[in-house]
Order: structure tokens, then C-alpha cells, then sequence
């Protein structure tokens, strides 16, 4: 390897030239999913993933990873396996829920049948 | 940071042989049309696919590749201030070059075997990062023009259709804007320095000129495989178009501070179109496939990386646990 | 008194600031992407310790403007414990030192919060927080690489073996330890280096690994007296290369 020219001092001082450059690709490190919590009172949000041997050691990768700029009162991390998710197809079973409007507080509106009353009083007054 | 992901001929030839249900495939391009996001475990077309974990992937290979060229002057950075923020910016890369393995990781490529892609040259990175870092004013070219490349092309992509990526990027982004004014100082102290370090600063900018160039790629509105990627969002906006919003942001910036760019034809046209003289899509060929300045040692550095690192990664193995598919 | 505390200062600036440069070299080359930028994070809040406490002497002591203290002074100026100068090695070796030398920082800094010279206790308490986490990633990694494999464990062991009689040069005493005692600026290095090796024995017993014996005569010391390995001038010229080609110029 040429890398005795590399313009890095650091790569120059790294021992290069043994490797045969190749990677491991049987195994894998098990992975966490990070939430995010911004401050007391806000909800914890799904932030992304870090690849760790346990719940202690993800905790401290999460914390650079998805901690280092801006406000973090906390963060929790769970083994990707361990998170129950709908699949894509039964995910229709959401399909109604916005359309049932009975659910919904814009749906009441009395302030025309509270009006109606008061002329109505009014007028037989 | 990040350069245009390089479609070669041969790999758009191939995408158009793939076939897929003609109703999913509908309903995928309605949905995607409509501008909904798309995510992990949605139906999606075989090339769809395919061309995100490309695409993905060699972002994320061109953010641990690119930490290399800056790592170059980490240990000279000139004062506390200068020292902190370099270190910060290189080790985002890293940060972003994580977002965006785990990003694709979701599409069922593993780190590992991406990495394992990278080293044995089967996946590219940007082209830009095969260039050295000659001197400390390459670090201030690299900090303001190169990223500020790398947003043009970030910002755009952040409005694509696959959620996990569109996520990466907006985080990508906003810690993107740090590099750009970090960038730009360094960038405006050399420019109004001493005559010394004006000077280093102009042989900088003409070292870099062509490879900012051909960072978007060659012209690409002619072909198919764009056009198909446009569809699908995967794609949001021509090479031509991103490279000429790119000199139509920072050429004047670089003009205001009395330097110069080494190419006597590059001008705005009367229809607002940056012209510039042809820079030499051949080496950008002859880079990308390997003969660059610097790809052999880039490659020997991620090897390196690799190998030393085994034995840590190794101990974190945990054999009984079977790999699950991250899942956003 | 002031010389006493001034020396205190430097040789506290001078570890994290070196001991930072050189974890820094680790930046886009560490073992996996997550260590690498927590490593990174705390080689940058080392530099910045660094920064605050030449501050600290710039602005209480009348010494040079920080830059100048970090990046132009001579090596045998330099306070610095020979530990810290020693290349980064493998990844082993960076680990362990980052463990028996962020632990000292700890309590070295939890005992500051208590100084009666306010502005270091000042800082003192803003620090140990980072510091927590720096000891917190060391003692996580250790435990999980300690149980993780052969090689890792035997890896581990060897460098502490290796790093021990340099990490006890952190509590080289200085000639003024009495005045800072009596004056209570500091509890001294000497019942530091008692807490410390109370506190890094039990994490080593813990994680399985045999805590290495101390012979008192291979102790590495010199460090603050401005005696230095051979590894220090050449960092040191290295860090200023660019600093020293234009000296005038504005950075």
C-alpha cells in the first residue's frame, strides 16, 4: 500500500497494509430502536436506530448519536424485535376512523339550535 | 455530505427488465403521485427498491468516505475554535453516514454486507471525495462548496418518497447548515487574510473547481431510467438543474471576495442558465471507476477501519439474537 | 498561592487538551460507527475543557490569550502527564486509557466543585457532567468487551497491564501539594489517587479483569515537571503546522 504518501498524519502513523480488506457479513450486532424525548412533558418520538450488544451500551451510543445537538431531557431504547407493529395489508383496519364522525367534537354544533331557541323565546315573550 | 448517486448505462439497461404486478405497481405510482411517503414495509416495485438501497447506500458510503479528505488536517487545525469545529464536522459525517446505513437498512441490506460492498469496490461513493486535501485552505473549499453541494442535492432529496430516508435527511439537513457557516468563515478568514493565505486559498478553489463540477454527475435529462426515478420520487430534480442552482447560489460568493474560478467561459446566460466549459466527463469516468488520486488509499483507510475494529464488533456479537429488519 | 493554583491549571488544561488531540485522531477510523462518534464527542469536550481552563488563566492570572496557551507554547512548558502523550495505538489501548484516565478526571473534578478558588469550582460542577457520561461509556464498553470474547478480554487485560504505572503518573505531586491542600483549592493528588484506585479496582473485579500491581519505582513521572516522552514534541508540531505557516495571519 502507498499510504506512507497519504497527506494524513494520522494515516500515516496507522499500521497499513496487512488487511485483506474483507468484511464480516455473517453475523450482525442486534439493533435498538431511540426515542426521543425533548423535555419534561413531551412524548417520547421514534428518532432512528443504533447498533449495540445491550439495552446499557445503546443507551450510551444513542445519547452521541441522536443527543449531541439540542435539548434532550431523555431517551429510551428498545430491541427492534421486542416492537409489535400492523402489517402494511391490515393496516385498513384504519381506514374508518376519521370517518366516524360521532368521535369528533366539530361534529356537535348547537350554537344555531341555541340561537333558534332564544329568537324563538323572544318572540313569544 | 454527499455527492449524486452514478447510475452507469449498464445498471439502467438492467432496470428496465424488471417486471411487477401491474395493479400493485398502479396503486404504488397513485400513491406515490398523490405525494404520500412511502414506508418500510409497504409493497414497492423490485426497482424501487433496488435503486433506494443503491442510492442510500452510496450516500452513506460517500459520508464515511468523505470524513477522510477533512480527517486529513483534524490534528492541524489552527486554534481551539478552528480544532473543535473540524472535529465536529467530520465526526457528523459519521453521524450522517449511520442515519443513512440505518436508513437503508430498512430496505433488508445489512450494514455489514453494505460495507462489505464498499470495501470490495462493488458500490461507489461520491466521486468528489477521491480528490486530496492538499492544504488547510482545501478544508475551508471543502467546508463551504462542497457542502454547500451536498445541501443543494440533500434539501431536494428530503422531498423524495421514502420515509426513513426523507427523515435522515431532514436531520441530515439541519446539522448540514453547521458545516456550511463553519465552511463559510474559514472560507471568509483566508479570503480576507494575508496575501499568504489568500493565495493558498485561490490554488484551492482551482484544485476544486472541476470536481465540484462533475459532483452532480453528467446531463442526465435525456434518459429513461431518470424519468422512471422522477416517477417514483426517487429522483427529484435533473443533474443539470441541481448544479446550475449550485453555482447560481455560491459563484457569487466566491466572486464578492475578489477570488476567481479558474474557467474563462463560465458565465449566466440571458436565460439565467450558468454555462461553463466542458469539464472533461472522462476523468470523471476514469475517478469513479477507480483511477482517482486518491481511491486507493480512501479504501485502504475504510479497510483498515474495518479490520481493526473486528475484534470490538466481534465481542458485541450477541449469537443467539437473530437479526431483525430495523424498523424505521 | 497564585503559583500554586496556575500550576494546577496547566497541568489540568494540558491533559485534556493532549489527551484530546490525540483521541480526536480517532475521528472517521473507529471501530463502529456509534463508538466512533462517541468517542469523537468526548474528545471534543476534553479540548473544550481545555479551552476553559487556559481561559481561566488568561482571564484570572493575566497569562496569555488561551489560543497562545494551547498552541504556542514549548513542550517542556507543557504540564501534561507522559500518559496522555502516548500515540493512540489500537484500539485496545485508546479504550483502556480513556477508562483509568476519564475516572481520575471524575473525581478530580467532583472534588474541584468544592474549591474554595470559585472560578475552577465553577467550572468544576459544569464538567463533571460530561465527565459522567465519559466514565459511563468507558465502564459500559469495558464490561461488554471484557465478557464479549477471548480475544477482547485478553485485549483488555493486556492493556491495562500496559497503561497501569502511566496512569499513576496522573497523581505526580506537585511542589506546591500543601499549600493547595491547606487553602482548599484541592484535596491533593495524593488522596485523589487514593479514590482512584479504589473506584477503577472495583469496575476491573467486576468486568472479570485482574487489576494490575503497583510497583511504586516504574511509575511513569516527569509529566509535570515538564518532562515529556518522545511522542510529545512531535504532536505538538504536528497540532501547529498550519499555525506556524503564517504566524501573522488570522485563523
Amino acid at each position: 500500500m502507498e499510504t506512507n504518501k497519504s497527506l494524513d498524519p494520522r494515516v500515516q502513523r496507522l499500521n497499513i497494509g496487512a488487511q485483506n480488506g474483507e468484511a464480516n457479513i455473517e453475523t450482525h450486532l442486534v439493533t435498538w430502536e431511540v426515542f426521543h424525548q425533548e423535555k419534561k412533558g413531551k412524548q417520547a418520538v421514534h428518532v432512528g436506530i443504533v447498533h449495540a450488544s445491550s439495552p446499557e451500551l445503546a443507551l450510551v451510543y444513542a445519547k452521541e448519536v441522536y443527543g449531541r445537538r439540542g435539548k434532550t431531557t431523555n431517551l429510551w431504547v428498545v430491541k427492534t424485535s421486542d416492537i409489535f407493529t400492523f402489517t402494511p395489508e391490515d393496516e385498513d383496519v384504519f381506514n374508518t376512523a376519521p370517518e366516524k364522525l360521532y368521535r369528533e367534537a366539530g361534529y356537535y354544533k348547537v350554537r344555531d339550535r341555541i340561537e333558534a331557541f332564544q329568537k324563538r323565546n323572544k318572540e313569544t315573550a | 455530505m454527499y455527492g449524486n448517486a452514478y447510475i452507469s448505462p449498464e445498471e439502467a439497461k438492467q432496470m428496465q427488465s424488471q417486471q411487477d404486478d401491474p395493479k400493485q405497481l398502479a396503486l404504488f405510482e397513485a400513491r406515490v403521485a398523490k405525494g404520500e411517503k412511502v414506508e418500510p414495509g409497504d409493497w414497492m416495485p423490485t426497482d424501487y427498491r433496488k435503486q433506494l438501497i443503491r442510492m442510500i447506500e452510496q450516500h452513506a458510503h460517500s459520508e464515511i468516505v468523505g470524513a477522510l479528505p477533512e480527517g486529513t488536517w483534524i490534528t492541524r487545525a489552527p486554534n481551539f475554535r478552528r480544532k473543535l469545529a473540524l472535529i465536529a464536522k467530520v465526526q457528523d459525517e459519521i453521524g450522517h453516514g449511520q442515519l443513512l446505513y440505518s436508513a437503508a437498512e430498512t430496505l433488508g441490506k445489512t450494514r455489514e454486507q453494505m460495507l462489505a460492498d464498499l470495501l470490495s469496490g462493488k458500490s461507489k461513493y461520491s466521486n468528489v471525495f477521491n480528490y486530496p486535501a492538499k492544504t488547510w485552505a482545501d478544508i475551508a473549499v471543502i467546508g463551504f462548496l462542497v457542502d454547500g453541494a451536498a445541501i443543494v442535492n440533500q434539501v431536494i432529496n428530503s422531498k423524495g418518497s421514502y420515509g426513513p430516508y426523507c427523515r435522515a435527511l431532514e436531520r441530515i439537513c439541519y446539522e448540514e447548515s453547521f458545516h456550511l457557516k463553519q465552511g463559510h468563515d474559514n472560507f471568509v478568514y483566508l479570503a480576507t487574510g494575508t496575501p499568504q493565505q489568500r493565495n493558498m486559498l485561490q490554488e484551492a478553489l482551482n484544485r476544486w473547481y472541476r470536481p465540484l463540477l462533475h459532483f452532480f454527475g453528467p446531463s442526465d435529462k435525456a434518459s429513461q431510467h431518470s424519468e422512471k426515478l422522477m416517477k417514483w420520487r426517487v429522483k427529484l430534480a435533473s443533474n443539470d438543474d441541481m448544479r446550475n442552482q449550485f453555482l447560481d447560489q455560491y459563484v457569487p460568493k466566491i466572486l464578492e471576495l475578489d477570488l476567481t474560478l479558474p474557467d474563462p467561459n463560465l458565465k449566466k446566460n440571458d436565460a439565467g442558465i450558468w454555462e461553463f466549459s466542458d469539464p472533461d466527463w472522462d476523468e470523471f469516468k476514469r475517478v469513479i471507476n477507480g483511477d482517482g488520486p486518491c481511491n486507493a488509499e480512501r479504501l485502504a483507510v475504510r479497510r483498515y477501519a474495518e479490520e481493526a475494529g473486528r475484534w470490538v464488533r466481534n465481542a458485541l456479537m450477541r449469537k443467539e439474537e437473530k437479526y431483525v429488519v430495523p424498523l424505521a | 498561592m497564585n503559583t500554586a493554583t496556575k500550576d494546577l491549571l496547566y497541568k489540568m488544561a494540558d491533559d485534556a487538551f493532549i489527551i484530546g488531540h490525540r483521541n480526536s485522531e480517532w475521528t472517521g477510523i473507529g471501530p463502529m460507527l456509534e463508538e466512533d462518534l462517541a468517542f469523537s464527542s468526548m474528545a471534543q469536550d476534553k479540548i473544550g475543557h481545555a479551552w476553559a481552563l487556559y481561559k481561566i488563566l488568561n482571564e484570572q492570572f493575566g497569562e496569555a490569550d488561551a489560543d497562545v496557551l494551547g498552541f504556542q507554547r514549548k513542550a517542556n512548558d507543557f504540564k501534561c502527564c507522559q500518559f496522555v502523550e502516548l500515540p493512540i495505538g489500537e484500539y485496545d489501548f485508546s479504550l483502556v486509557r480513556h477508562f483509568l484516565f476519564d475516572h481520575a478526571e471524575y473525581l478530580r473534578y467532583e472534588a474541584l466543585s468544592e474549591s474554595s478558588f470559585e472560578p475552577l469550582a465553577l467550572l468544576a460542577k459544569k464538567i463533571k457532567s460530561e465527565i459522567k457520561y465519559h466514565t459511563m461509556h468507558a465502564d459500559t464498553l469495558l464490561r461488554q468487551l471484557a465478557n464479549g470474547s477471548e480475544e477482547a478480554k485478553a485485549r483488555i487485560q493486556n492493556a491495562l497491564n500496559y497503561s497501569w504505572h502511566f496512569a499513576l503518573g496522573i497523581f505526580e505531586e506537585s511542589s506546591a501539594e500543601n499549600e493547595l491542600i491547606s487553602n482548599k483549592v484541592f484535596i491533593g493528588e495524593d488522596a485523589l489517587k487514593s479514590q482512584w484506585i479504589e473506584k477503577v479496582s472495583s469496575i476491573i473485579d467486576a468486568a472479570g479483569l485482574k487489576v494490575p500491581v503497583t510497583e511504586n519505582t516504574k511509575i511513569i513521572l516527569g509529566g509535570r515537571k515538564g518532562t515529556h516522552s518522545e511522542y510529545l514534541q512531535p504532536l505538538l508540531t504536528e497540532m501547529t503546522e498550519v499555525l506556524a505557516s503564517d504566524p501573522n495571519a488570522e485563523w
